[in-house]
């Protein structure tokens, strides 16, 4: 599946990715490749993405992740990698 | 003509190193034009997948929904956030802009500013130049904003406003700002900011989402996101336009000056050609006295 996480400064990301785990404001959770479709308000924390055997993580500050056909778009106010 | 010589090379001179500024303010101004459209286009992907989660969920939502910050009040108070260069020497930029307040407060905001009810917001110090001494009250906690333009310190003014607006401070909170077209054309725009207007598109809801948490506490976290994510564009916009007027503005300066140094090296020319032939007149009658005599 397809994901690009965004801030309004730049593009963070923008690749595959087989599963990524997200920090919810009601908790972590994880997506793996066929997700229904979803909105989804993120907290500040870390965000995991696994893509072939690489395993990347970068710090968020609050967001909201959609997911659609495979497609998830993280937008979020800040990131340090 | 020797007096009148000395003058013209001493402009020629002045002329020539106002050139070399002009040349040099051109070039700088045209790397942070260059780099200000840049940040411009980088926040478009952020701002347009912003929206369009908005009116995923705005479309799924049956009814109204009161947001805080779409909240319409009658209006009392209304704060003017007036956007300007810390700078100088971008031709109208600037005026066009603060001449735009004026016209509202002389026009549309009349009762108020009789009523002492408009209060100004100003970011970049030009801005709060003009108007220091008129009799309004100038919110200065955000002037200097453009020392160090980034998405964090610009969401910091936005939640600020927004705060005050919520608070009942303002019923309607006004941006006005030079909207950035191309390097020669910028309009002084005026924007209401606060409270927020939705232009929801029903049309397209393709999907079926889940939504976590409930579509109401998403669209409170997502309207201020919103929020920040344009006034941050207003910022951009702005600074972009400054750098392109002043690029336009030096690029006519040069130009003049230019035209300018033309003229006086011709003058020059022809002062040191007439100084010239009189010496040359009086040596030859000189002489012509002489072998007479």
């Amino acid at each position: 599946m397809e994901l690009t996480i965004i801030t309004p400064e730049r593009k963070v990301f923008s690749g595959e990715a087989e599963s990524v785990n997200l920090p919810g404001v009601e908790g972590r959770f994880q997506i793996l490749n066929n997700h229904a479709a979803m909105i989804c308000a993120l907290g500040d924390g870390e965000l995991r993405v696994k893509s072939g055997n690489e395993q990347l993580k970068f710090q968020i500050k609050s967001g909201i992740v959609e997911v659609v056909k495979n497609k998830i778009s993280v937008l979020t106010e800040g990131v340090i990698e | 003509m020797p007096a009148n010589l000395k003058e013209v090379r001493g402009r020629i001179a002045s002329v020539n190193s106002t050139i070399q500024i002009t040349k040099a303010m051109k070039m700088v101004s045209a790397a942070k034009f260059k780099r200000a459209t840049d940040r411009i286009i980088q926040i478009r992907p952020y701002s347009t997948q912003l929206s369009s989660v908005l009116s995923n969920i705005a479309g799924s939502l049956q009814g109204d929904v009161s947001i805080s910050y779409a909240q319409q009040r009658p209006v009392k108070r209304i704060l003017i956030v007036l956007i300007t260069s810390d700078k100088g020497l971008c031709g109208g930029f600037n005026a066009n802009n603060i001449k735009a307040v004026k016209t509202l407060l002389a026009n549309d905001y009349k009762e108020f500013v009789e009523k002492k009810s408009v209060d100004l917001l100003c970011i970049g110090k030009k801005g709060n130049d003009a108007f220091k001494s008129t009799k309004m009250y100038i919110n200065t906690e955000f002037l200097g904003l453009f020392a160090k333009l980034n998405f964090e310190e610009t969401a910091k003014a936005a939640q600020y406003i927004m705060d005050a607006f919520n608070s009942g401070d303002y019923d309607q909170v006004d941006v006005v700002y030079g909207q950035f077209r191309n390097a020669a054309v910028q309009i002084a725009t005026k924007e209401q900011f606060l409270p927020i207007q939705f232009e929801v598109s029903t049309s397209k809801t393709n999907a079926d989402y889940a939504f976590e948490p409930g579509k109401e506490q998403l669209l409170e976290e997502l309207v201020p996101k919103i929020l920040k994510t344009q006034f941050f564009r207003y910022l951009l916009d702005s600074n972009a336009s400054e750098h392109g007027a002043r690029m336009t503005a030096m690029d006519k300066a040069s130009e003049n000056a230019n035209e300018l140094l033309r003229e006086l090296k011709l003058s020059y020319n022809r002062a040191r050609q007439a100084a010239i032939t009189t010496e040359l007149t009086e040596i030859v009658s000189g002489a012509a006295a002489l072998s007479a005599g």
